[in-house]
């Protein structure tokens, strides 16, 4: 044992005196920070500013306005409903909109929530009731802001408004904020249905859809009225639309988002494992290729046996593996502390999972084994190749047969997909059974499945030691050209001694 | 007691049989060459007494123990194919091969620096290896060797590769480790070394032992050999095989190269050639070389193959 403690200790300092692995060991919490960034970045906070020229006697301005307010107001009164869901806040008003969670809002709903006082009126009420370390409820800022029609624009032509908007959409002095959509509603609209919109970049779904449902509605009155309909039926007509009541079954607490939410720890688990085994065992990979190509070895194996170095290479790179891991968790201990806001937020649901002592058992067991199960092919890998190039034609076709999967496995957890036959073959296949079972800890896996799995993965990784440890020894001081199928299966069979 | 035994052993790859039914054995303090061609054995051999590998039959004994790693704590290995962790420093590798032998750290680091000091490498002591010569390096190998201060160095092909000034410090190292005690055995196809170093010698050849014995019973396994000045062909003296004429010495006398009948020392045929009155100026035994030994025993690398 001493042994394999003095090999993992060189392991690990060698692999953490290498720069790549400190920037390595920053890129993860560098590029979660900005990807929580990225979408201020790239978007902006300020509203998109918009103009509305309505040549029809302003009733179709003030309907796209007011419509857009109420898209605003139901995502408000979204947001407000799931933060109360996730924080179990309801009793603050059981009867009001926002602590029902399980329907559509409705326009009369939203129009019923900014009535009686809005964001605001809610804070109050949860306030009374919430928590100290609960977050504040922040209320997002509208996306759209309507700006009026300068008198130039509103009696200029149509035909001369291609000229009159350059210095509206893209206006030479940078002082003057530009106006990113101008919509020209004709004054034959209802007639013909033509509608001009002018944008300085690509109309962004969020705009577009609200947009064409006024004008669509109004288009529809207008015929109906057009037919003989009375006008208050034909708008009746218009906004007939079904009341959605949406339910989500547990697992998971019963919404999407809650199950979610508790999968991150189970799915981040999978994604690390991923990530930290690519990469130690790469370095693994390097330094025992080292060993091959420095002619090393005999030095070593006069001191020590192949096994002792096999498991001090094991577990010097798993010590790597786990402390990549810390730091990563640190980090994220660390933001969430530091920003006691949205990450918190979430990060503490997504720990509900540790309050099962099994879950926490399972956790560890295959992350842990699964470490094992795969770091042993990068070193059986390293123990054939005389150099890097060796390598990576052993290392390749290895990695893309654990990978590939993998990749389609996480995106089928992430979008909630918890059945399915390519899910239950990988959760059954040893290499991908640490990943598969990992990821859906959280959704929700039989408790069999997890012991049966967990019982064939230790076989598997038994066997696999025994036979890799065969493959390792009978390949370290074997020189020559690269082994084939043929004799890699032969070294495995040799028994050593 | 023997500090290594091997009886009987061999080692079989496949088809080739690398190691055939080798017996011999060392005693304490001796400094035991092994001796042979390219693909004699010499290495096999050294790494089935490390338990690199081990022997398809036979028995081996190191230290009175079989083969392993329980006897690494006594032995000091340099193999013929060397290397070392390039980013690791000079004092940190010594230490690292230090405790893999079971010293503990401190013991390993006092003994690297040390050593490292005795080679004149003690401003280097924390480089790292890829920033030494290539001869620097070569000296941290062989303290890696001598870290533990080993009752049991062996070496493999030591001197192959070394600059002249590290050959010589080595040399010095084996009489060192020689002078406290320690057992040398090394392999080599280089006899200079082996003439100037062994107490004892193995020739090894595809696999069998040869010959086995001191410099001087290598020595005389060939017919003596003398270098004459005469007036007259020595060949008609008796004891004498032939003898050949080398060209004048002399007015009047010439160099002859003479061969001496197997058996016959040289002091009979000088005492022979006195009593029959045959002139001599000048009458000097010429020692075979061990690479003569070696190419009259084993045969020249063409004529092993």
């Amino acid at each position: 044992m001493r042994n394999i403690l003095i090999v993992a200790a060189r392991e690990f300092r060698q692999i953490a005196s290498m720069r790549s692995f400190w920037l390595t060991l920053l890129i993860m919490p560098l590029s979660f920070a900005i990807g929580g960034f990225a979408p201020k970045l790239i978007h902006g906070d300020d509203p998109s500013r918009v103009m509305v020229i309505d040549r029809t006697g302003g009733g179709e301005a003030k309907a796209i306005e007011q419509r857009f307010t109420l898209e605003e107001g139901r995502d408000e009164l979204s947001r407000l409903s799931r933060y109360v869901q996730r924080h179990h806040l309801e009793r603050a008003d059981p009867a009001a909109s926002w602590a029902q969670h399980d329907r559509w809002y409705t326009d009369a709903d939203v129009a019923a929530f900014v009535s009686s006082g809005g964001v605001a009126s809610a804070k109050a009420k949860i306030a009374r009731v919430k928590a100290k370390d609960t977050p504040e409820f922040e209320a997002s800022k509208p996306d759209f802001e309507f700006v009026p029609v300068p008198a130039s624009l509103a009696s200029a032509p149509d035909a001369r408004l291609d000229d009159a908007l350059k210095p509206v959409l893209k206006p030479a002095d940078k002082t003057i904020e530009a106006v990113d959509y101008v919509i020209l509603i004709p004054a034959t609209f209802g007639q013909s249905p033509v509608v001009r919109l002018w944008a300085n970049t690509q109309p962004s779904p969020g705009f577009m859809g609200p947009l064409q449902e006024v004008l669509t509605r109004d288009l529809r009155t207008r015929f109906l009225t057009g037919q003989g309909v009375n006008a208050a039926a034909a708008a009746s007509a218009s906004t007939i639309a079904p009341a959605l009541a949406i339910s989500t079954p547990p697992p998971g607490g019963g919404a999407r988002e809650a199950m979610l939410v508790r999968s991150i720890l189970p799915l981040a688990a999978s994604y690390l494992l991923m990530i930290s085994l690519m990469l130690s065992g790469s370095w693994m990979l390097q330094g025992t290729v080292e060993e091959r190509s420095n002619k090393l070895l005999e030095t070593v194996l006069a001191c020590i046996s192949p096994q002792e170095l096999m498991y001090g290479k094991l577990l010097g790179t798993a010590g790597v593996g786990l402390f990549m891991i810390a730091v990563w968790i640190g980090c994220g201990v660390f933001a969430a502390y530091a920003t006691q806001g949205a990450i918190s937020d979430m990060i503490r649901p997504a720990l509900d999972p540790l309050t099962s002592p099994g879950t926490i058992l399972a956790l560890i067991y295959f992350f842990v084994v699964g470490y094992v199960t795969i770091a042993v092919l990068f070193l059986a890998i390293g123990a054939m190749s005389d150099s890097m190039r060796d390598a990576q034609g052993y290392l390749m076709p290895v990695l893309l047969v654990i990978l590939l999967p993998i990749t389609i496995l996480m995106q089928a957890v992430v979008a909630g997909n918890t059945g399915g036959v390519l899910l239950e073959v990988l959760t059954w296949v040893p290499i991908w059974t640490p990943f598969a079972v990992l990821a859906r800890l959280g959704l929700g896996i039989p408790t069999w499945e997890v012991i049966g799995t967990a019982v064939l993965l230790g076989v598997f990784t038994a066997a696999e030691m025994v036979l890799l440890g065969r493959l390792f020894r009978a390949s370290l001081l074997a020189q020559g050209q690269r082994p084939n199928l043929r004799e890699v299966i032969s070294r495995m069979r040799a028994v050593p001694g | 007691m023997s500090v290594l035994t091997l009886e009987r052993v061999s080692k079989r790859f496949d088809r080739t049989i690398a190691v055939d039914d080798l017996s011999f054995s060392v005693e304490p303090g001796t400094v035991f060459g092994f001796l042979g061609g390219n693909g004699a054995g010499k290495t096999t051999s050294l790494r089935m007494m490390l338990d690199i590998i081990r022997p398809t039959s036979g028995r081996i004994e190191v230290l009175g123990r079989a083969p392993g790693r329980e006897n690494a704590a006594d032995i000091g290995f340099l193999p013929e194919e060397r290397g070392l962790y390039r980013q690791m420093t000079a004092l940190d590798t010594i230490t690292y091969f230090g405790r893999l032998k079971g010293m503990a750290t401190a013991d390993a680091r006092r003994e690297g620096a040390a050593l490292l000091d005795r080679f004149g490498l003690s401003a280097n002591i924390k480089t790292t290896v890829d920033k030494l010569s290539k001869g620097m390096a070569q000296k941290v190998q062989l303290a890696t060797a001598l870290v533990n201060r080993p009752r049991l160095l062996v070496l493999d092909e030591p001197f192959s590769g070394l600059d002249p000034v590290n050959q010589g410090l080595l040399e010095e190292e084996i009489r060192r480790m020689s002078g406290t005690g320690s057992t040398v055995v090394f392999s080599t196809h280089v006899m200079q070394h082996a003439e100037r170093l062994c107490d004892r010698l193995l020739l090894l050849a595809r696999g069998r032992k040869k010959f086995e014995g001191t410099l001087d019973e290598a020595r005389a396994e060939l017919p003596a050999r003398l270098t004459v000045v005469a007036r007259q062909d020595p060949e008609k003296v008796a004891g004498v095989e032939s003898a050949s004429g080398q060209g004048e010495a002399e007015t009047g006398w010439t160099r002859w190269d003479v061969r001496l009948q197997p058996g016959v020392a040289p002091g009979d045929v000088l005492e022979r050639c006195v009593a029959d009155g045959f002139p001599l100026r000048r009458f000097e035994q010429v020692h075979a070389s061990l690479h003569d030994v070696f190419v009259h025993i084993v045969g020249t690398p063409e004529t092993q193959a």
